[in-house]
């Protein structure tokens, strides 16, 4: 995976109260979803359709063309929460692992880091003569791509433990099964809402091309197929509805995160 | 009261803790300097010592922590730290800040070492529940320790500590942080229970007021730990003014502090 692809965060989960933020950014982002979409309209009109489609040929393909296959859109939003749910408990125990039996922990790191620097191509080259099974196919690339995020981030989250919380823990003296279920597992779960806050707009990139090179069904598919017949308004929309899915997949991680994580003080940041 | 199949009461004629000739190195810095003492069954001992003098390394080997360089470091017969496990629900602490664990309401704080300990259920919530009303916290039982004053948040980590009946209980500096009404308080609820419970205490400090009132022993250290001076107040040392200030002095000339 290419190290510029994605920024990830693994600072300490944020515990700033964003609502006052997301307001303005609301506003900011209305004007420039306004304002692009003015600019499509100018650039149609002086190139052809099949370079610069207007909007509102991008919108009738949208409802006419596009929403109907929701069976195809389902089938890559299956593919992405199953692989997405699988990185993060293969991760997490990964994560802990190294975070808890330090004779492991220099093997499995050498094992991520050698992982994270395989670009994403390479996997899904390797995918595809691998395996035939195309969703064996997605669920693989999607696996190897995503579990590091999830390890490393849990691991910092292990190493960023207050000593103080351990030994208050341990001066009840508890197996280390106990330690684990009282005081590690509970601390990561921030972790791992920040690392899927953050991972989940490449995952989604990632299945996407993975569909393109490894399947026939799903919106990478249906995009490829697109492009085959040149219909450059059917890109468009399949790309503005991949840009909707991902601010609501976004959102939607973000409540739940908020839900979990309410024992957390809100701070205002002025 | 033992629901508990893997604690066996620990029967033996030694003392609660026994300190003999213990040495603690780290790298080149002496913690703890040949120092010996102990604490009897149903005590309450004090630990007085400058800052650096090295007393919560004393408790850190008590706690078995750690091992000592050199000496012998027996609670209630074991060796703390080799035998680790087995004094499980015989000795709690209650640290020098409060400790509480952020996503756990007050009650769910004080819970954690009943449930460590394997109680039921029924009756982690109850003795919880009964802890959090001793210290005056019925009422904040489901607030987070964000939501709880400094004062609140150390009473819920003694809750904690007591809520398991230990047999000894080693205090660091835990009221240091509280003003002085609100420390005052809370020793005096402390010490209530652990006489009314017959329990074991070695509680550090560097309060000398706080030590003469609340212990039967005070053991004064130098830096690196080992024994100064030691004292025994008695009753009139509390009650009569001149002795207590008397006493006061003695216990500041060991340390070295003007008075
Ligand atoms: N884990 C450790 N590693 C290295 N040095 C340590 C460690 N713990 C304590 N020391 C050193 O041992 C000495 C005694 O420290 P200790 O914390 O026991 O003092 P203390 O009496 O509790 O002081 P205070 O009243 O400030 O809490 C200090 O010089 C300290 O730097
Ligand atoms: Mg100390």
């Amino acid at each position: 995976m290419s190290s510029n692809d994605t920024t990830m965060t693994r600072t300490t989960a944020s515990v700033f109260n964003f609502s006052s933020l997301i307001k303005r950014d609301r506003f900011a982002g209305l004007i420039v979803i306004l304002l692009i979409i003015a600019a499509l309209q100018v650039a149609s009109l002086f190139a052809p359709d099949y370079i610069a489609p207007p909007p509102l040929l991008i919108a009738e393909k949208l409802w006419t063309q596009i929403l109907p296959l929701w069976d195809e859109i389902l089938v890559t939003l299956i593919r992405l929460l199953v692989a997405l749910v699988f990185a993060m408990v293969v991760g997490t125990v990964l994560g802990v692992v190294m975070g808890m039996l330090p004779g492991l922990r220099p093997y499995i790191r050498s094992l991520v880091v050698i992982d994270t620097g395989i670009p994403a191509l390479s996997w899904m080259l390797i995918a595809v003569f691998w395996f035939k099974e195309p969703e064996i196919r997605i669920f693989f690339i999607m696996s190897v791509i995503l579990i590091p995020f999830y390890a490393l981030n849990v691991f910092d989250g292990i190493r960023a433990l207050p000593k103080e919380w351990l030994e208050m823990c341990e001066s009840f003296r508890p197996s280390r099964w106990q330690v684990l279920r009282y005081l590690i597992l509970p601390h990561i779960v921030a972790y791992v809402f920040t690392t899927t806050r953050s991972v989940i707009g490449y995952a989604t990139r990632m299945v996407i091309f993975a569909e393109l090179i490894a399947s026939a069904v799903g919106i990478g598919a249906q995009m490829g197929l697109a492009q085959a017949n040149f219909d450059i308004a059917a890109v468009f929309a399949w790309t503005l509805l991949l840009v909707v899915l991902n601010i609501l997949s976004q959102s939607l991680v973000a409540v739940l995160e908020k839900r979990v994580l309410s024992y957390r003080p809100e701070v205002e940041v002025r | 009261m033992n629901m508990h199949a893997d604690f066996s009461p620990v029967e033996t004629q030694e003392p609660a803790i026994l300190i003999d000739q213990v040495n603690k190195q780290f790298g080149a810095v002496t913690a703890i300097e040949n120092l010996s003492f102990h604490v009897n069954r149903g005590e309450i001992v004090s630990f007085l010592g400058r800052t650096g003098a090295g007393k919560s390394t004393a408790l850190n080997l008590i706690m078995g922590n750690m091992s000592p360089t050199s000496g012998r470091v027996r609670v209630m017969g074991m060796d703390p730290n080799k035998d680790f496990r087995k004094l499980r629900r015989t000795i709690s602490v209650g640290f020098q800040t409060d400790r509480l664990l952020p996503w756990r309401t007050a009650i769910e704080n004080v819970e954690l070492g009943l449930q460590i300990l394997h109680y039921h259920k029924a009756e982690i919530r109850e003795k919880a529940r009964e802890w959090l009303a001793r210290v005056n916290l019925a009422d904040a039982a489901d607030l987070y320790p964000h939501e709880l004053s400094g004062g609140m948040r150390q009473r819920v980590s003694l809750a904690r500590a007591l809520a398991i009946d230990p047999e000894i209980l080693l205090l660091d500096e835990c009221f240091s942080q509280l003003d002085h009404v609100t420390s005052q308080t809370l020793r005096s609820d402390v010490s209530a229970v652990i006489r009314e419970y017959r329990k074991t205490c070695l509680f550090i400090t560097h309060r000398i007021d706080d030590a003469i009132e609340m212990a039967d022993r005070i053991l004064v250290l130098g830096a690196p730990a080992r024994l100064l001076l030691e004292v025994s107040p008695t009753p009139e040392d509390r009650t009569d003014r001149d002795k207590f200030q008397l006493l006061h002095d003695k216990i500041a000339d060991a340390l070295g502090v003007d008075s």
